[in-house]
């Protein structure tokens, strides 16, 4: 490959780079109080016996996975399992609903038969847009769940009224609005410990 | 706020693991701790977080630049001439293995093209079943024994580079000719050293969460930079049509 064939991929591995260099500093220096805020919320209710409930589509199927095995099996040793599970685990249930052609339907059925009201319902979506992931933040929040959302874009549909936290990305770039909720997720469950270790303030 | 002041009226405590007095000793520094205190140094935390993953990308950069760029060329080459991905890697590696896949298959860009991609760790009855049987060791082995074509992709994610499943799987990819690409953290582990490794592109951290961070940025770099690559080669093919 010639030189000039190599620079325009030379510049799109930079620019890659650069985003994901710039755009978190700005995302976190405006969200570290409400990330703060999440991460003590969501440790009283894990200490009420709380389960964190994660679910998104396609890519993001994958996040309410990671944040799941994060949560359950955490890579700090010493720091205690906590439950939390990823709606999108349930192939069968899954496509058992959406055969039902309602494509809203599948998060917040299993939301209604599965959730306690004391758990925790986190909720991806790269533009706010998705239906069933708007659906079940509801219902979550009917039930009195404790109401994440992971967003990008503008935020969309999925409002400061649908959730009691919501994290918006602002970009259209869907590489770097879940590179930045990957961070955010790590970083809630990190520091959900640092909350866990003062009993007293999860009264 | 009602719970805020409910909390500050009552703030006695002074436990925390030693985990927490050793990384955030502020917290005890005064044998009594505050909601607000603790709020606080949250949000201190987070941004270190941050800088951290900023920093652990710029060094990936630095260090894998150029394997960056020849491996997403070896993968576009094999694409480009029918190959399917298999990605694997363990806990949070695997949902970023799914993740490659799914942007594969089914890409977040209107005019990318869906590539052929399988992640290992999607079947729990595969998973299970070989882990039981066999060992875990070789739950992703036993798959590209049955999956693997020579001129494939196998994509492994292990931030330590060590993780013995992975490094098995890369050990039979090679044997069946595949184009074989590590993506580790740390010093690059095992993977850095086998023989069985042509591309081993390190994110070099020594915190789990903050690695995955960087190999997100990896992957997703390495998914444009194929696309690219299989856009120009059909903007040539279609010019050579258009001579003859």
């Amino acid at each position: 490959m010639t030189a000039d064939e190599q620079a325009p991929l030379r510049a799109i591995l930079e620019q890659r780079f650069a985003l994901s260099t710039s755009l978190p500093a700005t995302f976190f220096e405006h969200e570290a109080p409400r990330i703060a805020e999440a991460c003590w919320a969501m440790a009283r209710r894990f200490h009420q016996g709380g389960r964190l409930l994660a679910f998104g589509n396609g890519a993001w199927a994958t996040d309410a996975q990671h944040v799941s095995v994060e949560f359950v099996h955490p890579v700090i040793v010493g720091k205690r399992a906590l439950p939390a599970l990823a709606l999108t685990n349930d192939s069968a249930t899954l496509s058992g609903l959406m055969a039902g052609g309602r494509p809203e339907m599948p998060f917040s059925e299993q939301l209604r038969v599965l959730a306690r009201p004391s758990d925790i319902a986190l909720g991806f979506s790269p533009d706010g847009r998705c239906a069933n992931v708007q659906a079940a933040l509801e219902q979550a929040r009917r039930m009195g769940l404790l109401t994440l959302a992971m967003l990008g874009g503008d935020g969309g549909l999925i409002t400061t009224e649908t959730v009691d936290y919501r994290f918006v990305v602002a970009s259209d770039d869907p590489f770097i609005v879940q590179e930045i909720h990957e961070t955010l997720y790590h970083v809630l469950w990190e520091l959900v410990h640092v909350f866990f270790e003062h009993e007293g303030l999860l009264q | 706020m009602t719970d805020r002041a409910n909390n500050e009226a009552n703030d006695t405590d002074t436990q925390g693991s030693e985990y927490d007095r050793l990384f955030y000793p502020y917290l005890f520094a005064g044998g009594r701790v505050s909601l607000d205190e603790v709020l606080n140094q949250v949000q201190h935390s987070t941004l270190e977080k941050c800088r951290d993953v900023i920093a652990l990308r710029r060094a990936t950069l630095a260090t894998a630049r150029e394997t960056l760029l020849a491996a997403a060329a070896a993968m576009a080459r094999a694409f480009a001439a029918g190959a399917t991905l298999l990605a694997f890697g363990n806990g949070g590696s695997t949902t970023d293995a799914q993740d490659l896949v799914t942007d594969l298959l089914h890409p977040p860009v209107a005019h990318w093209r869906p590539l052929p991609a399988i992640a290992l760790a999607n079947d729990i009855a595969v998973v299970t079943a070989i882990g039981n049987d066999v060992g875990f060791e070789n739950i992703f082995t036993r798959q590209i024994i049955a999956f693997g074509h020579p001129g494939d992709i196998a994509v492994g994610i292990s931030t330590s580079g060590n993780s013995l499943n992975v490094l098995r799987a890369f050990e039979q990819a090679k044997k069946q000719g595949l184009l074989t690409v590590a993506l580790a953290g740390y010093d690059g582990g095992k993977a850095r050293r086998s023989p069985a490794v042509d591309f081993c592109i390190i994110s070099p951290g020594d915190h789990i969460p903050r690695i995955q961070e960087a190999q997100a940025t990896v992957y997703h770099a390495l998914l444009e930079l194929v696309q690219a690559h299989l856009a120009a080669e059909k903007v040539r093919a279609n010019s050579d049509e258009i001579r003859r």
